[in-house]
């Protein structure tokens, strides 16, 4: 019997049951950019483009990795621009040619090798 | 929902309704939640699944399947969520608080079997 | 702050003094002007939303909590159906979401929470804090809610039941608290000044007259 089932039938994203540590109180002010990008959420569900179900499905198949190590709306970014790209509507070069355009607007961003 | 008529319309006779459109379980009906373990998206928790309950309320409007619509299915046949109470004992063996509290949670019609 | 960039997101004056983007804002702010140059998305629309979010905050939670419990029809209309008489007071819901709300009485206490995601009643009390969100309160407040809630120092005696309702769908709650003693002489404003969101998610109980003025 496969050893690996578990990570297929589970999804990474399913908290209910599990045992876990003392809740803490933790808050923190949202940045422009996570309520942009719940704007941005909120407009895609509007235009039937990506619905709030498409949403939840592509944050859970980042898998388990990433799930656990990207913040909530760096996931919900992530999950975008792989939903988008499923349906045409961007590609990933373009994605990555603008994300390059963004950030050499600001002197201070490093580029990556 | 005009509020002051007062008045209810009865259904005209032969009209029949579309698939799904009738609700199967109404309220008080006892129910198992079912075991099956879709692969890619689901919205019925591992913990509920095979677990007895009863159904609390009928939600509307009915639906698309919440499993096919994570997958960019936007139309086809609706089907209603239901409302269901699951008593934590019957989640949880070693639950240790009062017995009378429970769960509530929506569940879609293709996941309830009357017991 | 530029909390309301134009949809070019340039921030041209500021760019010098502010912290350069880090690598999901750069995302979020190439896939935005990506979506609004190819006229997937219009030009002011994410602008326009981010106003109609910043009108949903806890407040607006406290204000409805506040009216149905001085207002008994307003109450059974909004326990009956909670969307349709919040849309009669100006809040608008996306697509199918309902709202249910859960009237906390002696014998019941409501608790709401998202295994799965974060679902909450967003159209109302906004942006959902952290630890709603984090594993710790979605795994153990459906296993166990008694200790959740004395986390938060509430405590329930074993009389009372306790009902945890798990989003996983259509439907979005509210808990409405109940009304705390020695408030009868109370305005709607300062009723509405004791209700936190907290007390809306359902891990403790709106604030008691002697509770807020310590905390003042």
């Amino acid at each position: 019997m496969s050893q690996t089932e578990d990570l297929v039938k589970r999804l990474p994203t399913e908290m209910g049951g599990l045992d876990a540590g003392p809740i803490q109180r933790t808050e923190h002010e949202y940045a422009p950019w996570e309520k942009r990008c719940h704007a941005l959420a909120n407009i895609l569900d509007i235009h039937k483009i990506i619905s709030t179900e498409e949403k939840r499905r592509g944050v859970e198949s980042l898998g388990a990795e990433m799930v656990g190590k990207l913040t909530y709306y760096e996931r919900w970014i992530v999950a975008f621009a792989n939903i988008l790209f499923q349906k045409a509507i961007l590609t990933p070069e373009e994605l990555a040619k603008k994300m390059d355009e963004v950030a050499a607007r600001h002197p201070a961003v490093q580029h990556n090798e | 929902m005009s509020e002051g008529s007062g008045r209810v319309l009865k259904p005209l006779p032969n009209v029949v309704k579309a698939e799904g459109a009738e609700p199967i379980f109404k309220a008080g009906d006892e129910v198992t939640i079912s075991v099956r373990f879709p692969v890619g998206h689901y919205r019925v928790p591992t913990y509920i699944r095979g677990k007895r309950g009863r159904v609390e309320a009928v939600i509307e409007p009915p639906a698309i399947n919440n499993e096919d619509e994570g997958f960019g299915r936007n139309a086809g046949v609706k089907r209603h969520y239901y409302r269901i109470a699951i008593p934590l004992t019957e989640l949880w063996p070693k639950y240790a608080g009062s017995k009378n509290d429970g769960l509530r949670i929506e569940v879609f019609e293709t996941w309830l079997e009357r017991n | 702050m530029n909390t309301h960039d134009d949809d070019h997101g340039h921030a041209a004056a500021t760019a010098q003094d502010d912290p350069p983007p880090g690598y999901y804002e750069i995302m979020e702010t190439a896939v935005r002007e990506l979506l609004v140059e190819k006229e997937v998305i219009g030009g002011g629309e994410i602008r326009q939303m981010l106003e109609v979010m910043d009108t949903r905050t806890p407040a607006l939670g406290s204000k409805i909590v506040a009216r149905a419990w001085v207002d008994p029809e307003f109450r059974a209309r909004l326990l009956a159906n909670g969307r349709a008489t919040l849309e009669e007071l100006g809040i608008d819901f996306f697509e199918d979401t309902q709202l249910i709300v859960l009237e906390n009485t002696d014998k019941v206490h409501n608790v709401i929470v998202c295994t799965l995601c974060s679902c909450y009643p967003r159209e109302i009390l906004g942006l959902p804090p952290d630890w709603y969100k984090l594993k710790p309160y979605r795994a153990r407040a459906v296993k166990e809610p008694r200790a959740v809630l004395a986390e938060f120092g509430t405590v329930i005696p074993d009389g009372v039941e306790i009902r945890v309702s798990d989003s996983t769908a259509i439907v979005r709650y509210l808990v409405l608290p109940q009304r705390p003693e020695g408030t009868e002489n109370f305005s709607e404003e300062e009723l509405a000044s004791l209700v936190t969101r907290d007390a809306m998610i359902g891990v403790v109980r709106a604030n008691t007259p002697e509770k807020k003025e310590k905390s003042r």
